[in-house]
């Protein structure tokens, strides 16, 4: 059919063809080739313009019926052309295209005219094309967003941090007001005019201190408060919430023998763990089976490197969550603190992570045991707050067999704001501490060489050296020493260390009282 | 490509303030800015008239300036390729201009893409038929006509010489530069 063509119709369907005779000379010669090399005329030897590659010229026209695949690249190199030779009695067409690609579409050596309108190759080199030019901005549209994300990400944290610190500011006025609001209850507290303002006074800081915790969301500020905590007593106090945690069709048991002791931690943030611990041993039975809950205290290495690099001996508290549930492979095990990784289809694969943070700021540490089929528990260490005092009978919160006597016990106050520092003087020495109240960082680095202390109550965000660099320094040169920080802004910079206590400014006069006398 | 290709005339024009401005008036932002979206008409024309007030122009000539401006984003950007390629003369280029169009549907479905068709050709002279399920483009039609006559260095005219239901024709009145 292709041989009944008129040259015009060939012409369109295609531009490169060439007629031929059966001595090869050209008989009708296609637009595209007549543009691409000028000089080929009617009546040349294809065989003078052209290479034909991979074609044994001799037996070219042996089978004058059939389609040969052919390839020619004209002399000048600037023309390949690819297609089929159709035969007939007088010769034949090279039924023939130019062979494109995204270069000679690039470089503009080619057009769509050199096509047949049909030809299926050009719309597909076309589509590439456009996709990779898509592409191209799509790939500009991510990293506008992406500048856009970190645009807005630095913006939040700018204004965050704003936040904070108008949040840390705010916090020492309210703290000066409550402390001395206090005193003033302390000493005039019998009249009950001055009583009664007094409390006005106080009210209204703790109404002040709730715009400062909005503030303090902004800015992100997820530092609780660090106290000596019992840690069965902890269990105890949620006895019922867990039993529910839990559920039905679980066997659950408790058994709490780590006693009075105590350790340095965030109530809410050693809660969040078990309740976690649980969710995940319960899910790892949803045909029922069974669970334990359980506190001791162990001896091992402290997982925390001491300041020589070296572990040391130490006495923990041991929590046990154990299940009887279908177990973990290695594999599993490996991956189960990964952050966002989970064996479950719906889990968020947080808690696990979560408890490890948890444990780690806290001094301490987490493993798991597992085999599959055989349940899986999971240990959770924490640091004790006064590992001399673990073989002690119960005691209660700031009782020591330790204790110095009245009037020994002395305390480095370092707070920046005078108001502050002066109620917080009066308000300890009123129970009968010893204070050397610092009215800065350098005044508690002299104090500290002058004598020992029993304990260290700091400001943290101070002109000149900051709380933690004052802590570090008297952890360094006083081991015994015990360390309470109050701030109302723990910037990123001002890492905690474990087993030093934290309370949050504006603080409550007994809170504090009650954290000076568990510590000392 | 359409939208980010406002966006750089506004940017060109007015600098990077008035499109951010923009952008705030018309409450959108990056998301509809995506290279391969097929977005809503009612949201392209937005955007012009939007641009337009800003460039101080009327829709019209605001419609115009972008078709003009179309294909310098085109042959400078990443299409230049599929520029070059569609026709190396005025008259083959808007010939060619479905067989553009038939490669961008398949990249886009769903794109609503017009039909150009060269019904007369004499030295000098174009007829083109338009065929659009849009309406109101005429301008941007005209536009891009005129940015093509200067692309293939050439000066001219362009007008509307025929309208007749959803079928436009466009005069070109060229003279080649060379």
């Amino acid at each position: 059919m292709l041989l009944k063509f008129t040259e015009q119709q060939l012409a369109s369907l295609l531009p490169a063809y060439l007629r031929l005779d059966s001595s090869f000379c050209i008989k009708a010669i296609g637009p595209s080739v007549a543009e691409h090399l000028p000089n080929i005329r009617v009546g040349m030897r294809c065989t003078d313009v052209f290479d034909f590659i991979h074609t044994d010229i001799e037996q070219f026209f042996d089978n004058p019926q059939g389609v040969k695949p052919i390839r020619l690249v004209s002399h000048c190199g600037s023309t390949h052309l690819f297609g089929a030779a159709v035969f007939d009695k007088t010769g034949c067409i090279l039924a023939v295209r130019h062979v494109l690609s995204e270069e000679s579409m690039n470089n503009g050596t080619l057009y769509l005219n050199d096509f047949g309108y049909a030809d299926p190759v050009v719309l597909s080199t076309m589509l590439i094309s456009l996709q990779r030019a898509m592409l191209e901005e799509s790939q500009a549209t991510a990293i506008e967003l992406a500048h856009e994300r970190e645009r807005s990400a630095s913006l939040l944290e700018r204004t965050g941090r704003v936040a904070g610190y108008m949040g840390h500011d705010f916090n020492n006025l309210l703290s000066i007001i409550r402390l001395n609001a206090d005193r003033l209850l302390r000493k005039f507290g019998h009249d009950e005019k001055i009583s009664n303002l007094a409390q006005i006074i106080r009210e209204t800081a703790a109404r002040g201190s709730n715009i400062t915790q909005s503030l303090m969301k902004l800015s992100q500020q997820q530092t609780d408060t660090l106290l000596p905590i019992i840690i069965d007593d902890l269990i105890r106090e949620n006895d019922t919430f867990l039993n529910s945690v839990v559920g039905s069709g679980i066997s659950f048991d408790i058994d709490l023998q780590a006693g009075t002791c105590e350790s340095v931690i965030s109530y809410n943030g050693l809660l969040n763990c078990i309740i976690n611990l649980l969710i995940n041993a319960r899910e790892a039975m949803p045909h029922g089976g069974r669970m334990s809950l359980s506190t001791s205290v162990a001896h091992g290495l402290a997982t925390r490197k001491s300041d020589s690099g070296e572990t040391e001996p130490s006495a923990y508290i041991a929590i046990c969550v154990a299940d009887s549930g279908s177990g973990m492979s290695e594999a599993l095990l490996s991956r189960a603190f990964e952050p966002l990784f989970s064996s479950k289809p719906k889990g968020t694969g947080l808690g696990l992570a979560s408890v490890r943070d948890f444990a780690k700021e806290m001094g301490g540490d987490v493993w798991l045991e597992s085999q599959v089929g055989a349940g899986t528990t999971v240990h959770l260490h924490l640091p004790l707050a006064n590992p001399s005092a673990e073989v002690q009978t119960p005691h209660k919160l700031g009782q020591s067999t330790v204790t110095p006597a009245i009037g020994t016990r002395h305390i480095l106050l370092v707070e920046d704001e005078p108001y502050a520092l002066e109620a917080l003087a009066e308000m300890l020495e009123a129970e009968g501490y010893v204070v050397t109240p610092c009215a800065s960082g350098e005044q508690a680095m002299h104090a500290l060489e002058q004598q020992t202390y029993h304990l260290l109550l700091t400001d943290i965000v101070m002109p000149g050296k900051t709380g933690t660099e004052i802590a570090k320094q008297a952890n360094r040169c006083q081991p015994s020493i015990k360390t309470i920080l109050m701030s109302g802004y723990v910037p990123d910079s001002a890492s905690l260390e474990p087993g030093w206590m934290f309370i949050r400014k504006p603080m409550d006069s007994d809170d504090l009282l009650r954290l000076v006398a568990s510590a000392v | 490509m359409i939208h980010r290709a406002v966006r750089q005339m506004v940017f060109d024009e007015l600098g990077e303030d008035a499109w951010l401005a923009l952008e705030h008036k018309l409450g959108i932002g990056p998301n509809e800015l995506l290279t391969g979206m097929v977005y809503d008409d009612a949201l392209t024309i937005a955007i012009i008239s939007e641009a337009s007030a800003r460039l101080n122009l009327s829709v019209d000539v605001c419609l115009f300036e972008f078709g003009r401006y179309w294909i310098k984003y085109a042959e400078r950007g990443s299409l230049a390729s599929i520029m070059n390629f569609t026709g190396q003369d005025l008259a083959s280029f808007i010939e060619n201009l479905d067989r553009l169009h038939l490669a961008v549907g398949a990249a886009m479905p769903g794109a609503v893409l017009p039909s150009f068709t060269t019904v007369s050709k004499t030295p000098g002279r174009l007829m083109v038929e338009y065929r659009s399920d849009r309406t109101g483009l005429e301008p941007f039609v005209l536009g891009l006509f005129d940015g093509l006559i200067t692309r293939f260095g050439a000066t001219g005219d362009v007008k509307i010489a025929d309208r007749k239901a959803n079928v436009i024709v466009f005069e070109l009145q060229y003279q080649d530069g060379s």
